[in-house]
Order: structure tokens, then C-alpha cells, then sequence
């Protein structure tokens, strides 16, 4: 369907063809190459648009001269916007803003240290008079322990002199006849006697 | 109705956004080592869990990692993309204290914040029709009070171009 047409039919072709860049090949559409044409479709034979060669001509220069310029419009945009981009990053502007930023920053770490430093100092005081505050309490702790253990053995020693004076009043085999006699000699009166005011009285009459 | 946990505040929208501190973007990872008892401590816990929700709702990109009951001693460190480290004690420190020192120290600016805001509005301008992507909407059509979309209802026909192009023609006649 499409012709080679060649030597000086070329020129004129090229003319009077619309100036698009891409030709449109035929598309196959809903039928494949063996399905047979249609009814009304039998003796066509499809002739491209007439072309006006006059009307071609301007219309050639002035679409040439329209794409020409919206092309470089759009060009123009894109570099502005890539310029835009370059300066961001690497204009002259940039390098002072990074410079500014890094001082900033150098500064701001400078003082981060000094308040380490600071926390620093504080913790070592804490740490010290905590150590020597352990140290005291254990020092009180030891001397506690020993006065409770003095405290002991004294208790110890009072109950041991106790039972020596009481052993002096203890019955033995030789008192035995002797302490009875005392006992039968003087008749202990256990009887008491209470009145509604609570008060005891133990003297009461043996009988 | 489900109010999960022992302050369901930290887990609002409104808190998280009230969260001030945003750090810079040199500041990838964020680790925090503390203690889970201990008077000392005490600050770090409120910090982590107070302040750190905002923080990884301001810096969603930012890598947290805490660390529990490693060493004696609370503190912060903060890894940037240069390979410079950022230790911040926070032995003994109040919560508020802390994030105003790592605000002060690693922090944008307010001016800066501003002028990202400002940035950013003038990239999604509302009055831009375009792809999803990059505008809020397509078509006039999809506005209250506008002419609704003709794929959706027909226009009437004294809308219509042919109509008008009829009317015009036989105007031209006469």
C-alpha cells in the first residue's frame, strides 16, 4: 500500500507530505489477515486525503515556526529549572549556607560537651559521697555489732552471779531436816481477801 | 470502648503532632540506653515514655533503638550520616530537660521548619489541576457546586457545542 516513489518525486513528496516526523503504519483492527472483506467494504480503494500544494506550503513554514518556537519555550523552562536545581546544590550560596551549618553544628556539639563534662563532675561528686557515706555506715555497723556482743557477755555474767546467790538458798541433803523444821515453824498465810473496790488485802486470820 | 494502656493520651494524633522536635536530616539512627529502676533513671523512663512517640512521628525515617539495663548510667547517642557519634548524659535529668537540650543540640530551627512549610505549600498549590499524584483534583467537575462531570450526566442541550454551533449557523443563514 505504501510506494517507494524515488529521484525528483522525492523533493516534491516531501513537500506537499504533512511534515510529521512518525507515519502512522496501518493497524490490523479486529480482523486478521485471512478473514475475508466486507460486504460493502469489496472494490474499495483507499486514497489518502487530497493535499492543497499552496496551502501545504504556508502551513508548513508556519508550523515549522510554531513548533520551533514552543520547542524552545519548553527548553528555556527546563534549563531554568536545572539552573535552579545547580544553585541549590552547588551555587555560591550553598557552600556559605554549608559553612554556616557546619560552624553551628561544631558549636552545638562544643556545648553538648560541656554539658557532658558538667554531668560528668556532678556524677563523680555523687559517686564519692556515696563511697564514703557506705564507708561510715559500715564503720557504724561494726561498731554496733561489738556493743551488742559486750552487751551479751554482760547479760551472761548477771544471770551467772544471780544463780551463784541463789545456789547460797538452795535445799541440799544436809539442810533437808533443818529447812522443814524451819517451815513447820512458821505457817505461811497464802489466803487473801478482795473487796468489791478491787482492793487486796492479805492480811486475813489463819485458822 | 478500648483505651489501651496506662496514658491512651500518648496514643493520640493530637499529642503526637503537638511534638516539637524534629531532627536533622544528617540524624539516622537514635539509640537510647536506660534503666528500668533507679532514682537517676527516673528522667530517662519519663523521656522514652513521653517524648519518644513524637519523636518517630516527626522523623518517621529515623531508626530508634532502646536498649534496657545495660549500663549504670542513662544516656542518648545519636548516629549521623557522616559517622559522627552524639553522646548526651542524662544521668539525673528531668524529661523536659532532656528534649529541650536534644532539641537545642540536633534539632531544626524554627525558621527552618517554617520555610520547609512554606516550600511545601507552594509545591501543592490548590488551585493546580492535574494527576493525583501531584494535584487534589483533576477536573473542575469534581468540585461542589460546579457542573457535574458529562461522562456521569449528559449536559443539557443548550450546553452542548453542536447545539451551539447549530444555533450559530442558523443565525448565520438568516
Amino acid at each position: 500500500m505504501f510506494q517507494v516513489i524515488g529521484g525528483r518525486g522525492v523533493q516534491v513528496t516531501r513537500l506537499l507530505a504533512p511534515g510529521r516526523a512518525v507515519l502512522v503504519e496501518a493497524v490490523r483492527g479486529r480482523k486478521s489477515r485471512t478473514d475475508t472483506v466486507a460486504k460493502s467494504k469489496q472494490g474499495r480503494i483507499k486514497v489518502p486525503p487530497p493535499v492543497d500544494p499552496t496551502e501545504m506550503v504556508v502551513l508548513k513554514e508556519r508550523y515549522a515556526e510554531y513548533e520551533m518556537i514552543t520547542r524552545a519555550l519548553r527548553l528555556e523552562f527546563k534549563e531554568e529549572v536545572l539552573r535552579k536545581k545547580y544553585e541549590e546544590e552547588t551555587g555560591s550560596m550553598a557552600e556559605e549556607r554549608s559553612r554556616q551549618e557546619a560552624e553551628e553544628h561544631r558549636a552545638l556539639m562544643v556545648f553538648n560537651d560541656q554539658e557532658n563534662l558538667r554531668m560528668l563532675q556532678q556524677r563523680v561528686v555523687r559517686i564519692q559521697m556515696e563511697k564514703e557515706e557506705a564507708e561510715n555506715k559500715q564503720v557504724e555497723a561494726a561498731i554496733e555489732r561489738e556493743l551488742q556482743q559486750q552487751e551479751f557477755i554482760k547479760e551472761k555474767e548477771r544471770e551467772i552471779l544471780k544463780l551463784q546467790e541463789d545456789a547460797k538458798n538452795f535445799i541440799t541433803l544436809e539442810n533437808l531436816d533443818q529447812r522443814i523444821e524451819e517451815a513447820l515453824d512458821s505457817p505461811k498465810n497464802y489466803n487473801f481477801a478482795v473487796d468489791k473496790e478491787g482492793r487486796v488485802v492479805k492480811q486475813t486470820m489463819l485458822q | 470502648m478500648p483505651m489501651k494502656g496506662r496514658f491512651p493520651i500518648r496514643r493520640t494524633l493530637e499529642y503526637l503532632q503537638k511534638g516539637d522536635i524534629v531532627l536533622k536530616n544528617r540524624v539516622k539512627i537514635m539509640t537510647v540506653n536506660y534503666n528500668t529502676s533507679g532514682e537517676l533513671s527516673d528522667g530517662a523512663r519519663k523521656f522514652v515514655f513521653f517524648n519518644i512517640p513524637q519523636i518517630q512521628y516527626k522523623n518517621q525515617w529515623l531508626q530508634i533503638m532502646m536498649f534496657k539495663n545495660m549500663t549504670p548510667s542513662p544516656f542518648l547517642k545519636f548516629y549521623l550520616d557522616d559517622g559522627e557519634q552524639v553522646l548526651v548524659d542524662m544521668e539525673g535529668k528531668d524529661y523536659k530537660q532532656i528534649s529541650q537540650h536534644v532539641k537545642k543540640i540536633l534539632g531544626k530551627s524554627e525558621e527552618v521548619l517554617q520555610a520547609e512549610a512554606q516550600a511545601k505549600m507552594q509545591a501543592s498549590n490548590p488551585a493546580n489541576f492535574g494527576p493525583r499524584k501531584y494535584c487534589l483534583r483533576e477536573c473542575i467537575c469534581e468540585v461542589e457546586g460546579q457542573v457535574p462531570c458529562p461522562g456521569a450526566t449528559p449536559l443539557p442541550k443548550e450546553m452542548t457545542g453542536k447545539h451551539r454551533a447549530r444555533m450559530a449557523a442558523a443565525a448565520a443563514q438568516e
